[in-house]
C-alpha cells in the first residue's frame, strides 16, 4: 500500500500513505495529539481514549490512533471540547488510583504527569476513589506498583508481541480490572518471564519501575520497543 | 425423515398438519420460562394425569409463550371446527372443567377465557381453527393485543417449538427452499434492502446493506452470526422467540448464508437462557436429521450449518467485536472499529452479526415480499418491533407493534394504564442504554429516529414504566451501576467515568450533593458517551443525561430540600409514612409514644409536627396509607385515627391547658422580628404557629369573624366537630399569635402597608371562589355553587335548599354538598362524568354518602339545566358517557353517547372546583400563573416580590389540607431563616426518648376503622360520623407499625 493520500490536520495539507493512521500522520509531520495507550511499534488498541480527533463530516470524534486517514480528510487536533474531553480523561485517571508523584519514582519523567500539566490539570473535581492495592515486589530486578497503573497495556501488548513472551494480562472488568502475570501469580515466580524488562521501559509512569531508585531517580529508555520493532522489520 | 426433494417436504408438511389440527381436541400448554415460573409444567401435568385417568382421545403439546406475561400461564384449547380458544391463569384444579368443557363444545370455566382466533396467519402460511363460540371475544378485540401485528411472533405460542414438522406445517422454510431453488441471491439481498429491515438489536443499521458487505467480501470463509446474547435488564424479547419459535431464528440463518455465501453460522445466546438453548438445540439437531442443515440443504446441494455458543454472561458481549473475540476465546472486550466485522471479523474472517429479532424477519420479507413489509410501520423504520412491556402498568407482557407507534397506546391502551389507578410519570426505553421520557411526551413515535432525539433509544426493546413511587435520580443510579459494574474496563471513560458518575450518583440520593455536582455530572456523561469505545459506554450515559434534561427538579429536590419524593432514597426519609406526608410528621415516634402509655409525649410529638391534629386526624387524605409496609402483609396502620385519638384526649379533656405549658415552652426567645400572615386558613395557622414558636410578632389578618378558613367555613360539622377545630385554634393563640378578624386585606389595608409594618409577609388566601361550567340554564333560580353552600350552612345561615338536588362534580366539595343537603331533608344525585375510580373524593366519603341515600350517577356529563316559565330549575339533562380513550391524567376520556338521561330537580350545586380570587391576585402585583395561582420559588416559597412569601392552595390550585399546611410549615422555616439568618427547625423540637426496638415479628392484629354512627340516624342531624378509635383499639393499632423508622446500626 503505497497509494498516497492528501488530508488537512489543523488547517496544514498534508501527504500520507493510505493505510497509515491520523496520529502517525500528525506525529510525523510535528502536529501534537496527546495519547497515553499508544506506543510506535505496537498494535493501537484505542484504550485511553485521549487521542481522539474532530474529522470533517463524522459526527463522532474518533481515535487518532485506529483511524486510518483518507483522501480529503480534515482533522482537528484541538477544540474547547476536546480539551475539556481530556483534561476529564487525565482527572480520571488519577483519581482512579493513588498517584503521588510527590512518592513516586517516576516524578518528573512521568506521561501521565506531563500530559497533565500540558492540559492544565491543576485538581481533580471528581471523588477519589483511593483503593487499597498492592505492590509486586516479587521480582528481583523490577517492582510492580499497582497504585500507578493506568491500564494502558503498553506492558502486555510489548511482552506478547515484542517479547513473545505474554506474561502480561489484564484481569476482571471494569473498574476491578488489574494487570495480572502468568495467571495471576507474583511477578518473581512468573515462569514465562525472561526479565527483558522491555515492559518496564514500556511503562508510561511509575506502575513499573526497576529496584534501586528513589523519588524522581528512574528514567525510561522509551524506544526501545520502536527500535526493535523498526529493526525487525527492516531485516 | 430427511427431506431431499419437494415431495418429502410435502410429506413432512402433512404430517405437521396432523399434528396441528388433528381429527380430535388438542391442548397446547404455554411453556416458555415465564410461563413455566408461574406453574405451566404443573397444568401440564395436571391435563396429561387427567386425560390418562379418563382414557380420553385428545392431543397434548407444549407451546411458547403468546406474550401476555401478566395472565400466565397461558393455555389454547382447540376442538376440531371450532375456534382456538386462548385461556389465562389456568391452574391446575381447571383441568378437568377444561376437558369437560371441550369434549362436549362446551366453553372452560369464564375466569380463564381470554379470547378466541378464528384463523391465523402464519405469513407464510394459514391456518383455519374453525368459528363458534358466539360470546368470545376475538383475540385481537382484547385490549392487550387490540393493535398488535405479529410479525415476528407470528408462531409464538402456537406452533411445538420441539417439533419441526409443526414449523413445516405453518409454512416454514418455505422461503429458504425458495430462495435455493430461485438461485438468484442478489435477487433476495435487494428483496431485504427494499423492505427497509432495520437491525432490531438496537443500532438500526440496514440490515440488507450489511448483507451486501459480506456477500461482496472475497473468499469462502465468512460467518454468520446471531446476537443472542440478550442482556438489558427488563428485556426478554430474544430469549421468548428462541423458546418459543426456534426454527424461524435459523431459516433466516440459512436464507441469509446462502445468499451471502457464509458457510457456517454461529447462535451466541447467554448460557443464563437454559430453556432457550435446549430448544435451539433441539431445533438445530432436527434440522440436521430433516435434511435442513448440512452439507445438502433441502436436497438443493447447499452447505450451511449452525453451531451454538453460550455466553458467559458478561452483558458488554452483546456488542458485536466483544462477542466477536469471546466467540474466539478472548476476554469478552470490544476492538477498535476500523476494521469492520465485514471485513475483519471472526477469526479475522468477514462476519455478519445479526440480533435474533431480525433475522426472525427474513423469511416473511422473503416470502411475502418487500412491499407488504413496508405497509406496516413509519417510513424510515418499517414493519414492527417486540416490546417487553413492564413496570407500573396493569398489563405487562411481550408486545409487537408497528414502528411509530406512540408511547401512549403501549401504556394507556394495551399496558391499561397504571396499577391500582396511580399516574405515570415516564417510561424507560432500551434499557441501561436508553433513556426516561416524562408521561407529556407519551405522544411521541416509537421509532430509531424519534427515541433518538429525545435522549434515548430504541435498544432491544425494553420499555419500563415508571409511576410516582420511583425515584428518577435513583433510576438513573441503578442503571449507572449496572452498567458501572458490566463496563469491560478498556477505555478510561467507561472505566473510571462511569465510576465516578456511579459515586456522584450515590452522593445525591444520599442528600449530600451540591449544586456545583449537577453541571460537574452532565459534563462527566457527556464525555463518556462521546469518547468511549463501543456502545456499552456510548450508551451508558444516556440514563442520566435524560433524566438531567426531563426530570432536573427531582435531581435538584434531592440536593436543595434534601427530600425524595418518591421515598425510593432511604437517607432522604424517615420512613415511607414520613417521607409521604406533606408536614413530615414523624408516625413511628407517636405510634411508639403512645403504645408506651405516654400520652402527654405522644401529643407534643403531635402538635410538634402539626398543629391541627384533630382536624387532619379527621379530614386528611392520608397519603401515609397508601405507602404504609404493612400493607404487604395486611393492611396499612390506621395512622390517622391514632393521632386524631391522641388529639381528642388532650384537646378535649382537663389536660389540655397542661400541655398547652409544655408547647409554649419550647418557643425560642422573642426576636423583635415581625410577619404579617394573610390568611388564617390551615396554610396561614401553622405557617402562625411555628413562626410563633421561632420567637417572631405573628399577626394573621382574616376577612371573615373566626379563624379555620375552609376547616370551619367549608367542612360539614358532621366531618369535622367544630369544638375540635376551636381547641386547636385556641393553642396557636396560646403561642402569641394575634388575629385580626374581619379585614379584608387589599381593600381594608394595602399589601404595600403590609410591607411597611412588617418584616415578612405571607400569603395563603387559598382558592374561595367558585368554579363555574359554561351550560345552558346556569342563570336560572335554584343553581348554586358549593362553596357559599357548604358555607352558609357552617353559619347557620338561611339555605334555599330545595327538596330535589343535583349536585355536578366529583371532588370532596361535591361529596360534601350532597351529604350536606342530604341532611337539609333533600333528596340527593351526584352527578359525574367519568367512572368511580377516577373521582378524586376520598373514597370512604363517597361510600358513606351512598349509604347515607345519596345517589350517584357516573359516567354522566351534565347537558343543559332545564328551567320553567319562571326561571325555577325543574330539571338536569346529562348524557350518558363510556370510557373512551386515554388521557393526558391517564384516566380514560369520557365520550358522549346519544342516550340522555334527564333528573327532576328543584336545585343543582355546581362543585366543578375551586379557583384563586382572581381580584386579589391582579391587585397584588405579583408574578402569577396563567391558572391564576402565585409564583413562587420552589424550595423558599418567595414570590417575585422579596419578603413576600405564599404558600398552600394560593401557589397550588385547590388542594386538600395537608398539603396546605405543609407549605405553611415549609413557609415559616424559610421566613425564620430569612430573618435570623440560620437553620433553627431543629432548635424546636423537644427530645424523645422512646423505644428503638423493632418489634421481633409483626404484631397479627387486622386494621381497626373505627365505627360509625348509623346512616339513618346520623342524616337527621350534623352529629359526627366517624366515632373515632377506641383507646384499646388505638394501642393495638400502634402495635401494627413495623418501625420502618429503625435502621441497623450496622449501615
Amino acid at each position: 500500500m503505497t497509494e498516497k493520500v492528501k488530508v488537512r490536520i489543523d488547517g496544514e495539507v498534508i501527504s500520507a500513505t493510505a493505510g497509515q493512521t491520523i496520529l502517525e500522520v500528525a506525529r510525523a509531520n510535528n502536529k501534537y495529539i496527546p495519547a497515553l495507550c499508544y506506543m510506535e511499534g505496537l498494535t493501537s488498541v484505542g484504550a485511553c481514549r485521549l487521542c481522539m480527533v474532530e474529522v470533517s463530516g463524522v459526527a463522532k470524534l474518533v481515535p487518532a490512533c485506529t483511524t486510518p486517514v483518507q483522501e480529503g480528510q480534515a482533522v482537528a487536533t484541538t477544540s474547547p471540547q476536546l480539551d475539556s474531553y481530556r483534561k476529564i480523561a487525565l482527572e480520571l485517571l488519577f483519581a482512579e488510583r493513588n498517584h503521588v508523584c510527590a512518592v513516586c519514582v517516576s516524578s518528573g519523567h512521568c506521561e501521565l504527569q506531563t500530559l497533565a500539566q500540558e492540559h492544565g490539570v491543576t485538581h481533580v473535581r471528581y471523588p477519589y476513589s483511593c483503593p487499597r492495592l498492592p505492590v509486586d515486589t516479587t521480582h528481583p530486578r523490577y517492582v510492580l506498583d499497582h497504585n500507578r497503573c493506568v491500564l494502558c497495556g503498553r506492558c502486555v501488548r510489548t511482552c506478547a508481541e515484542i517479547e513473545g513472551a505474554h506474561v502480561w494480562d489484564v484481569a476482571g472488568r471494569g473498574i476491578t480490572s488489574h494487570l495480572v502475570s502468568e495467571l495471576q501469580r507474583p511477578w518473581g515466580e512468573a515462569t514465562s518471564c525472561t526479565s527483558c524488562g522491555k515492559c518496564v521501559q514500556a511503562c508510561p509512569t511509575g506502575a513499573m519501575a526497576e529496584k534501586g531508585w528513589g523519588v524522581e531517580e528512574m528514567t525510561k529508555h522509551r524506544t526501545v520497543v520502536s527500535r526493535l520493532t523498526s529493526m525487525r522489520e527492516g531485516s | 425423515m430427511r427431506i431431499a426433494d419437494i415431495a418429502a417436504f410435502a410429506a413432512v408438511r402433512e404430517a405437521g398438519l396432523a399434528k396441528l389440527l388433528p381429527s380430535r381436541p388438542r391442548i397446547a400448554v404455554g411453556m416458555g420460562t415465564c410461563g413455566s415460573g408461574n406453574g405451566a409444567e404443573a397444568v401440564y401435568h395436571a391435563f396429561k394425569s387427567a386425560i390418562d385417568r379418563h382414557g380420553l382421545d385428545v392431543q397434548l403439546a407444549p407451546v411458547g409463550c403468546f406474550g401476555f406475561c401478566a395472565e400466565e400461564p397461558l393455555v389454547n384449547v382447540w376442538a376440531p371446527g371450532r375456534p382456538l380458544l386462548m385461556l389465562r391463569r389456568v391452574q391446575p384444579h381447571h383441568t378437568d372443567a377444561i376437558l369437560d368443557a371441550i369434549g362436549h363444545g362446551g366453553l372452560p370455566p369464564a375466569e380463564t377465557i381470554l379470547g378466541k382466533i378464528e384463523a391465523w396467519d402464519h405469513l407464510t402460511g394459514h391456518i383455519k381453527y374453525g368459528s363458534g363460540y358466539p360470546d368470545v371475544p376475538l383475540w385481537s378485540d382484547v385490549p392487550f393485543f387490540h393493535g398488535q401485528v405479529k410479525i415476528v411472533l407470528r408462531n409464538c405460542g402456537l406452533v411445538n417449538p420441539d417439533d419441526i414438522e409443526e414449523y413445516i406445517a405453518v409454512g416454514g422454510y418455505q422461503a429458504l427452499y425458495k430462495v435455493l431453488i430461485d438461485q438468484n441471491p442478489a435477487a433476495v439481498i435487494e428483496q431485504v434492502k427494499a423492505a427497509k429491515l432495520r437491525g432490531r438489536g438496537g443500532a438500526g443499521f440496514l440490515t440488507g446493506n450489511k448483507w451486501e458487505f459480506l456477500a461482496k467480501a472475497p473468499g469462502p470463509d465468512k460467518y454468520l452470526v446471531c446476537n443472542a446474547d440478550e442482556g438489558d435488564p427488563g428485556a426478554y424479547m430474544n430469549r421468548n422467540e428462541i423458546e418459543s419459535d426456534p426454527h424461524s431464528l435459523l431459516e433466516g440463518m440459512l436464507i441469509a448464508g446462502f445468499v451471502t455465501g457464509a458457510r457456517r453460522g454461529i447462535v451466541y445466546v447467554r448460557a443464563e437462557y437454559p430453556l432457550a438453548v435446549m430448544r435451539l438445540e433441539q431445533a438445530i439437531d432436527q434440522a440436521r436429521e430433516y435434511g435442513v442443515l448440512g452439507d445438502n440443504v433441502l436436497g438443493r446441494g447447499f452447505a450451511f450449518d449452525i453451531d451454538l455458543v453460550e455466553g458467559a454472561g458478561a452483558f458488554v458481549c452483546g456488542e458485536e467485536t466483544a462477542l466477536i473475540e469471546s466467540l474466539e476465546g478472548k476476554s469478552g472486550r470490544p476492538r477498535t472499529r476500523p476494521p469492520f466485522p465485514a471485513q475483519r471479523g471472526l477469526f479475522g474472517r468477514p462476519t455478519n452479526i445479526n440480533n435474533v429479532e431480525t433475522w426472525y424477519n427474513v423469511a416473511p420479507i422473503v416470502s411475502k415480499g418487500p412491499a407488504w413489509f413496508t405497509e406496516t410501520g413509519s417510513p424510515k423504520s418499517a414493519g414492527t418491533k417486540v416490546f417487553s412491556l413492564v413496570g407500573k402498568v396493569q398489563n405487562t407482557g411481550l408486545v409487537e407493534m408497528p414502528l411509530g407507534t406512540p408511547l401512549s397506546t403501549f401504556i394507556y391502551d394495551i399496558g391499561g394504564g397504571g396499577t391500582s389507578g396511580r399516574d405515570i410519570k415516564a417510561v424507560q426505553t432500551g434499557g441501561p442504554s436508553g433513556g426516561c421520557i416524562p408521561a407529556d411526551m407519551f405522544d411521541t413515535p416509537v421509532d430509531y429516529e424519534t427515541l433518538a432525539q429525545l435522549g434515548s433509544i430504541m435498544g432491544s426493546g425494553g420499555m419500563v414504566v415508571m409511576d410516582a413511587d420511583n425515584c428518577m435520580v435513583d433510576v438513573a443510579r441503578y442503571f449507572i451501576e449496572f452498567t458501572h459494574a458490566e463496563s469491560c474496563g478498556k477505555c478510561v471513560p467507561c472505566r473510571v467515568g462511569l465510576d465516578k458518575a456511579l459515586r456522584m450518583l450515590n452522593r445525591f440520593t444520599q442528600g449530600v450533593a451540591t449544586q456545583d455536582d449537577i453541571p460537574l455530572l452532565d459534563e462527566l456523561c457527556r464525555m463518556v458517551r462521546d469518547t468511549s469505545l463501543c456502545g456499552l459506554g456510548q450508551s451508558a450515559p444516556n440514563p442520566v443525561l435524560t433524566s438531567l434534561r426531563h426530570f432536573r427538579h427531582e435531581f435538584e429536590d434531592h440536593i436543595v430540600a434534601k427530600r425524595c419524593r418518591a421515598g425510593v432514597c432511604q437517607d432522604l426519609a424517615l420512613s415511607p409514612c414520613e417521607n409521604s406526608c406533606p408536614l413530615h410528621m414523624n408516625i413511628p415516634r407517636f405510634l411508639q409514644l403512645y403504645n408506651e402509655g405516654r400520652l402527654e409525649d405522644a401529643f407534643l410529638s403531635v402538635v410538634m409536627d402539626n398543629p391541627l391534629p384533630a382536624s387532619t386526624g379527621r379530614v386528611c387524605q392520608h397519603p401515609c396509607d397508601n405507602r404504609c409496609r404493612r400493607a404487604g402483609i395486611d393492611e396499612p396502620v390506621n395512622m390517622r385515627d391514632v393521632h386524631r385519638l391522641i388529639a381528642d384526649e388532650i384537646l378535649l379533656s382537663d389536660r389540655f391547658d397542661a400541655v398547652v405549658e409544655r408547647v409554649r415552652e419550647r418557643r425560642l426567645e422573642p426576636t423583635g422580628r415581625e410577619v404579617a400572615i394573610v390568611g388564617a386558613g390551615p396554610t396561614g395557622l401553622a405557617c402562625a404557629y411555628y413562626l410563633a414558636l421561632f420567637g417572631h410578632s405573628v399577626v394573621v389578618y382574616d376577612s371573615r369573624p373566626a379563624a379555620g378558613g375552609m376547616l370551619r367555613y367549608a367542612l360539614p360539622e358532621y366531618r369535622l366537630p367544630k369544638a375540635a377545630l376551636d381547641r386547636e385554634i385556641e393553642l396557636i393563640e396560646r403561642m402569641g399569635v394575634r388575629f385580626q378578624f374581619n379585614v379584608d386585606v387589599g381593600n381594608d389595608i394595602s399589601l404595600n402597608d403590609l410591607a411597611h409594618q412588617h418584616d415578612a409577609v405571607f400569603l395563603a388566601i387559598g382558592t374561595w371562589k367558585e368554579g363555574w361550567v359554561y351550560l345552558p340554564g346556569t342563570e336560572l333560580t335554584g343553581v348554586i355553587p358549593a362553596l357559599p353552600f357548604l358555607e352558609a350552612v357552617a353559619r347557620n345561615d338561611e339555605v334555599p335548599v330545595g327538596s330535589k338536588v343535583v349536585v355536578i362534580g366529583g371532588g370532596n366539595a361535591a361529596i360534601d354538598s350532597a351529604r350536606t343537603a342530604r341532611r337539609l331533608g333533600a333528596e340527593v344525585t351526584v352527578v359525574y362524568r367519568r367512572e368511580r375510580r377516577d373521582m378524586p373524593a376520598i373514597p370512604e366519603e363517597i361510600e358513606a354518602a351512598e349509604h347515607e341515600g345519596v345517589r350517584v350517577a357516573y359516567l354522566a356529563a351534565p347537558h343543559r339545566i332545564v328551567g320553567d316559565k319562571s326561571g325555577q330549575v325543574r330539571a338536569l339533562e346529562a348524557v350518558r358517557t363510556k370510557p373512551g380513550e386515554f388521557d393526558a391524567s391517564g384516566r380514560r376520556k369520557p365520550v358522549p353517547t346519544d342516550e340522555v338521561i334527564r333528573i327532576e330537580c328543584d336545585t343543582v350545586i355546581l362543585a366543578v372546583g375551586e379557583k384563586v380570587d382572581p381580584d386579589f391576585c391582579r391587585a397584588s402585583g405579583l408574578t402569577l400563573n396563567e391558572d391564576g395561582t402565585m409564583v413562587v420559588d420552589r424550595y423558599s416559597l418567595e414570590t417575585s416580590r422579596e419578603r413576600f412569601y405564599a404558600g398552600g392552595d394560593l401557589i397550588t390550585g385547590a388542594s386538600n389540607v395537608s398539603n396546605a399546611m405543609g407549605y405553611g410549615k415549609k413557609a415559616a422555616r424559610n421566613i425564620d431563616k430569612r430573618l435570623m439568618g440560620q437553620k433553627r427547625f431543629a432548635q424546636l423540637l423537644p427530645e424523645f426518648v422512646y423505644s428503638m426496638e423493632p418489634p421481633e415479628s409483626p404484631a397479627e392484629v387486622g386494621r381497626h376503622t373505627p365505627p360509625e354512627a348509623p346512616a339513618a340516624q346520623r342524616v337527621q342531624s350534623y352529629q359526627e360520623v366517624s366515632l373515632g378509635l377506641t383507646p384499646v383499639a388505638a394501642l393495638e393499632e400502634t402495635s401494627r407499625c413495623l418501625r420502618c423508622d429503625i435502621r441497623s446500626s450496622e449501615r
